[in-house]
């Protein structure tokens, strides 16, 4: 399968360039990345020198990063033609539930930053939108003792709302910096304390890889494809 | 009188690992580092499970011994490592192995080249490696592929900038016409 690592922030938003990244993102393992900058779609430093990298895909999505739900939809909607892979920056149970409602939106991102995580209306929400929702592993890399308690116990909520309705679920460490990135299979591990199985754990990792081909093609309306 | 019974013996596997790092690390605050995210991750009841011991560490490359039951356990916890002795790090394993013969032979570069940050690449179609010493138009290159010398009982690829001119548009190789 291929691994993709799905919500990567480069300079300016990171500390590293995206060529740098996708170096190190190939020597662990993944078949592509996904440059997602809270700036918009192309503004991020020498795009170009990334794409040099070879035996690695570099898509460039965006990341939403919005105060209200009018600006989320309004941002969403422009972005869309734009972006290969459109996530929202969540973690406000406001901001969440507006994501999950977006038929745009790919993925919602960090949707536990905050006190509570997704619920079970942005549940539903994402089902019938076809919103992933990320599982993103970076707090418990970075944080110890009880706030790493507290996000565990609301991620392992959360897991089992995403098993209640079958949302479909990505996992990334959302790195600013290559030395955030871990290989496809550390992910897996530490998914697998969360009590995410190895099989869905992998499928996770491949998901952001099909969305992409599939946004990349051209479509003229719904199900008609220019060839 | 044996000392233990065979039968009972503990089951081992072996982690080859490189750390990544801004700045040296010391084998001393790997270990700490190690403990302390082990504790906080898994307790004092988990670390006795998991057996984790630093075998080796040579500054970048080094094998850690554990229970071979606890793998999966293991390597997550070396996940959550992000930083060692106050520097922003991150330990890769590179492979595991059921004996430390393996893991050294399979894993750890046996280069006498450290491959260092001052070194320069060399990545085009048939040959990759490092750029161990430069001569006029002669270059000597390590190898990646270490199969690459076999049967001439060198170490090295030797090479002239001739073969690596008009290479200079690959970000992958740097290779700037040397």
């Amino acid at each position: 399968m291929k691994y993709y690592e799905c919500n990567l922030h480069t300079l300016p938003d990171g500390s590293d360039s995206p060529s740098r990244m996708a170096l190190a993102a190939k020597k662990l393992g993944y078949s592509g990345i996904i440059i997602s900058n809270h700036s918009p779609a192309g503004v991020a430093f020498r795009l170009d020198a990334a794409e040099l990298v070879r035996g690695i895909e570099v898509a460039i999505g965006a990341e939403i990063v919005a105060t209200d739900q009018r600006g989320l939809h309004a941002r969403a909607a422009s972005l869309r033609d734009r972006a290969d892979f459109l996530a929202v920056h969540g973690g406000d149970e406001r901001i969440n539930r507006a994501a999950c409602e977006d038929p745009n939106v790919d993925m919602l991102a960090h949707p536990h930053g905050g006190r509570t995580g997704i619920g079970v209306a942005a549940a539903k929400a994402a089902k019938d939108n076809q919103v992933a929702i990320c599982l993103d592993l970076g707090p418990m890399i970075s944080l110890r003792g009880g706030s790493r308690v507290r996000w565990m116990e609301m991620v392992r909520r959360d897991l089992d709302l995403i098993d209640k309705f079958d949302l479909s679920l990505m996992i990334s460490t959302s790195p600013r910096s290559h030395l955030d990135l871990r290989s496809p299979r550390d992910l897996v591990a530490l998914a697998s304390l969360l009590g995410v199985e190895r099989e869905r754990a992998l499928k996770a990792l491949a998901l952001p890889g099909s969305i992409v081909e599939l946004n990349r093609r051209r479509w003229a309306s719904v199900g008609v494809e220019v060839l | 009188m044996r000392t233990w019974l065979p039968v009972l013996r503990d089951r081992r596997r072996y982690f080859a690992i490189e750390v990544e790092a801004e700045d040296r690390v010391r084998r001393t605050d790997l270990a700490s580092e190690i403990r302390a995210s082990q504790t906080s991750l898994f307790g004092d009841l988990g670390a006795a499970r998991n057996r984790l011991r630093i075998i080796s560490f040579d500054g970048r490359f080094g094998i850690l011994r554990h229970s071979h039951e606890r793998t999966e356990e293991c390597r997550a916890l070396l996940a959550t490592v992000h930083s060692v002795g106050g520097v922003r790090a991150a330990i890769r394993v590179r492979g595991i192995s059921g004996t430390i013969k393996a893991a050294t032979e399979k894993y750890i570069p046996q280069s006498t080249l450290q491959p260092d940050e001052n070194v320069r690449r060399v990545d085009s179609g048939l040959v990759s490696g490092s750029v161990v010493r430069v001569h006029g138009r002669e270059i000597d290159l390590c190898p990646d592929d270490q199969k690459m010398t076999e049967g001439s009982g060198t170490r090295y690829v030797g090479l002239t900038s001739f073969d690596l001119c008009g290479e200079d548009t690959d970000a992958d190789g740097t290779s700037d016409g040397l």
